[in-house]
């Protein structure tokens, strides 16, 4: 490797003021990136590796962020002195980013064509060479079939809500590419869509780096994706670079207890270290048999039928006292759905669901219903009110369920939160005083006050870093245990699945399309949706990639939502 | 590079309290700092009138034909009206009227207008529709006609123009809290908290309210200037407060006829409504600022 770096970043310090004071967020971070090499920067949410991407491409916040040392040389030129105009001529031209909410970049007022071509016609203004509409609409229509979209026309002519979460991925990284960029900085891409989608665009971005002979910098917090997307890779913590080296390297044998902690918070495929959960016993708690939900648009006047979904089509589920049942499935397969017919907050369009021998419309007039069955919710930000304590939010329940007197309430209080393994202090505490993983403790509180059997967990990991969903899931099972809970798990986390729960439901496009005990569902797979699943799965050994079930690119496709048209 | 490591704050240590922060953001934008200032000193004009005024006996019916139509001169700051009163007195008991007026106005329409938000926003449905129809018809009619046509039908006073300005003023606030409600509604900790067991009742005045009062605070006090214009714009027209009582409106409408000579009659009463304006406009936005809504 004696490739000159395209990238060399020597002692940069960067700080962010507000309020008269500054704190520094990047300390001494030394990088160097070579010609043609796949980088990765990882680490959890806050620790700087963002930041550093901005100060590379020259889009730190104005005025707070302030570069307060350090170099940043890109192919040999000093970045940080440059001049405006010069560092405005690299931006999206030499260098380029990929970023990762393909929504929130677009504007949705205007179609993919009109953002392409105003990025193509003010980069090639910077660089001062004026170009055609004619030229630029054949290099936008080439870019588009470089990231192997069908019908570039079409694409052009849409808007972005028109096109699917991996479309619009694939149209943001065309935009990245439409300069022919030297470095392409990737920041967490398709981390907001479902693990296939994600696949597929991992496979892109390589494929591109091959083909065009690019440079990349990956930025996520997902080793797993790292193994498949980079050779070298910096650790960062803090603001600092804690450890870097060869993925290979990195992965066999991490030095730092914190890479090697961010390598233990992904949960295994397949291998030892695969936890295994039994189920308990075999009496039926929720019952489902023939569940179908319809959703039907608003009649309007003179339509003689309004147009209508089904979300979910002959669902059949027993789940056991004691199980962590799963219910596995793409965004939009109908698992939610699921979970509030069974909480009772939507109802059957037919069929019936009941819970301990007693329909669940039955239930829901009775006021010990809620003690019964309690969720937590995906996102803590959303299911915490941000105008209450924690003591007031978690007082609901216990005021509502009549089930404690109101003086010995601060007392039960105290007991939910250390029962969630939080300080008794917190209780005068506002969810933003609070961190994400803390706002989902007090979430299970919530849920735990009124001592349910059942507890619905909507992805309650997702919104957390992988080191945070860890001791999340370690205090579920702990709660499991010494409570004798119930859990319905729902995830898209296949991995995460696999060493959580004791059986697992598979849904596809509203069907359940496998259901079995977990080890069923992941050593033999019957379903092809199921191995495409599991196959997309990001991992972090060989050795599990080899017992992936494997699954070919025509088998992919019957069951996958296209991205690519 | 040290020295400038030297000042640096380690990160945890840098946060401030929620009150440090809005009392940065308040001090920090002179605006608001004069809109505080001014209203503090209409109100402490509004109590203190009686003692401050330099002729407290002119706020009645007196009447001094020999100093009528004079200009302001140092014993008549602000001058004198066409039956020879003080208009700095009168100005100082004008705003009683019109604070009076703020009050009783913003005290019905601002509450009737949440509540009716909240109901609308959270049942949705029909709840929803008739509450939205009634507003929005009301808000189809300009409000002026509107607070005539009530102002018209019943003795013009105080009293009533209270009535005529808060029954169009009520549905600005019921739609404000209507559009903050339905946000707030699709968050889940609404529906964590009916999971929880909490009557509607919990859910739109416990868990709803205190996310929209951030926005119905700034929105109120952004009102009480446009209130003191709209009654004075009734008293104008003759159908607000009555002379003798002294009120804005009442008096740029005596001393329109002066016009333009005698300038001073109308346009030092002109002045103190967009004093008045100005205070409650300039606090509103630094409220704003503050707290960070859009309305």
């Amino acid at each position: 490797m004696t490739a000159a770096p395209i990238l060399e970043i020597k002692g940069l310090n960067v700080g962010f003021t507000g309020y008269g004071r500054t704190s520094q967020v990047l300390h001494d971070i030394d990088l160097t990136v070579e010609t043609g090499q796949r980088a990765a920067i990882i680490g959890e949410s806050g620790s700087g590796k963002t930041v550093t991407m901005k100060t590379v491409i020259g889009t730190l916040p104005h005025p707070a962020g302030r570069v307060m040392g350090g170099s940043v040389r890109f192919a040999g030129q000093e970045l940080l002195t440059l001049g405006r105009r010069e560092r405005e001529k690299l931006k999206g031209t030499d260098i380029s980013i990929v970023h990762q909410d393909p929504l929130a970049s677009f504007n949705p007022v205007f179609t993919i064509g009109e953002h392409l071509d105003d990025v193509l016609r003010f980069a090639d203004r910077r660089l001062g060479t004026a170009s055609s509409a004619g030229d630029r609409r054949q290099r936008i229509e080439a870019t588009l079939r470089q990231v192997q979209l069908k019908e570039p026309e079409r694409v052009l002519r849409s808007y972005p809500f028109q096109l699917s979460g991996g479309m619009r991925q694939r149209v943001l990284i065309a935009m990245a590419l439409m300069h022919r960029p030297k470095l392409l900085i990737a920041d967490e891409p398709g981390t907001a869509l479902d693990v296939t989608t994600q696949d597929e665009i991992l496979r892109l971005l390589n494929q591109l780096v091959a083909e065009e002979r690019l440079t990349l910098i990956m930025v996520t917090h997902n080793l797993a994706v790292v193994r498949q997307t980079a050779d070298y890779v910096y650790v960062m913590q803090a603001g600092r670079i804690v450890e870097h080296g060869a993925v290979r390297d990195i992965f066999s044998a991490p030095r730092m207890p914190y890479t090697q902690r961010l390598l233990e918070a992904i949960p295994p495929l397949y291998g030892p270290r695969v936890e295994r959960r039994q189920a308990r016993g075999s009496e039926a708690v929720v019952r489902a048999s023939e569940v179908v939900k319809r959703f039907v648009a608003p009649k309007r006047w003179l339509e003689l039928a309004p147009p209508a979904v089904t979300a979910v089509q002959n669902a059949n589920l027993t789940i056991c006292r004691g199980d962590i049942f799963g219910i596995a499935g793409e965004s939009g397969s109908g698992k939610t759905t699921v979970a509030r017919m069974v909480m009772g907050l939507a109802s059957p369009t037919s069929g019936r669901i009941e819970i301990d021998g007693k329909s669940v419309e039955a239930w829901r007039k009775d006021p010990a219903f809620r003690r019964r069955i309690q969720i937590v919710y995906q996102n803590p930000a959303s299911s915490l009110n941000p105008k209450r304590t924690v003591a007031e939010t978690l007082s609901v329940p216990l005021a509502f369920s009549g089930a404690i007197e109101k003086s010995r309430r601060p007392q039960r209080i105290r007991e939910l939160l250390e029962r969630v393994e939080l300080p008794a202090s917190f209780a005068e505490r506002y969810p933003h005083q609070l961190s994400g993983g803390q706002k989902q403790r007090v979430a299970i509180a919530r849920a735990l006050a009124v001592e349910p059997e059942i507890i619905v967990l909507d992805e309650p990991t997702s919104a957390l870093d992988v080191s945070v969903q860890k001791t999340v899931i370690d205090l579920l099972l702990r709660l499991r245990e010494e409570l004798g809970l119930t859990y319905i798990f729902i995830s898209h986390d296949l991995s995460l699945m696999r060493n959580f729960c004791t059986r697992i439901a598979v849904m596809f496009r509203g069907e359940i399309c496998e259901q079995g005990t977990t080890e069923e569902v992941f050593d033999s797979p019957r379903h092809p949706y199921t191995c495409a699943l599991i196959a997309s799965v990001p991992v972090l050994t060989d050795a599990e990639e080899r017992a992936k079930p494997s699954v070919t690119l025509e088998e992919r496709r019957a069951v996958l939502a296209s991205t690519t048209q | 590079m040290s020295a400038a490591n030297d000042a640096l704050v380690p990160a945890a240590a840098d946060e401030l309290s929620n009150f440090a922060r809005a009392r940065r953001r308040f001090l920090g934008n002179p605006a608001a700092v004069i809109g505080v200032l001014i209203v503090i000193s209409i109100i402490a004009a509004a109590v203190l009138a009686p003692h401050i005024a330099p002729y407290p006996n002119h706020a009645g019916s007196f009447v001094d034909f020999r100093s009528r139509h004079q200009a302001p001169t140092l014993l008549h700051l602000l001058g004198t009206d066409n039956v020879g009163r003080d208009i700095l007195s009168r100005v100082l008991f004008g705003y009683r009227v019109s604070l009076l007026l703020v009050i009783g106005v913003l005290g019905i329409a601002v509450p009737l207008g949440v509540v009716l938000g909240l109901l609308a926003g959270y049942f949705g449905g029909r709840v929803d529709t008739a509450i939205m129809w009634l507003t929005n018809v009301m808000l189809a009619v300009p409000p002026l006609v509107m607070a005539l046509a009530i102002a018209a039908v019943l003795t013009p006073n105080l009293v009533n123009s209270m009535i005529a300005v808060t029954a169009v003023w009520w549905t600005w606030h019921c739609r404000l809290v209507y559009r903050v409600v339905k946000s707030v509604v699709a968050e889940d900790f609404v529906e964590a908290a009916r999971v929880a067991g909490a009557s509607h009742l919990h859910i739109l005045f416990r868990e709803i309210l205190p996310n929209c009062t951030a926005a119905i605070s700034v929105k109120t006090t952004l009102d009480a200037g446009f209130v003191i214009l709209f009654g004075a714009s009734l008293s104008f027209l003759g159908l607000g407060v009555q002379p003798p009582t002294p009120d804005l409106g009442t008096m740029v409408s005596a001393g329109a006829q002066f016009l333009p000579e005698k300038w001073w009659e109308a346009v030092m009463p002109g002045l103190a409504v967009l004093y008045a304006i100005l205070g409650f406009n300039l606090l509103g936005d630094g409220l704003r600022d503050m707290l960070d809504v859009e309305i």
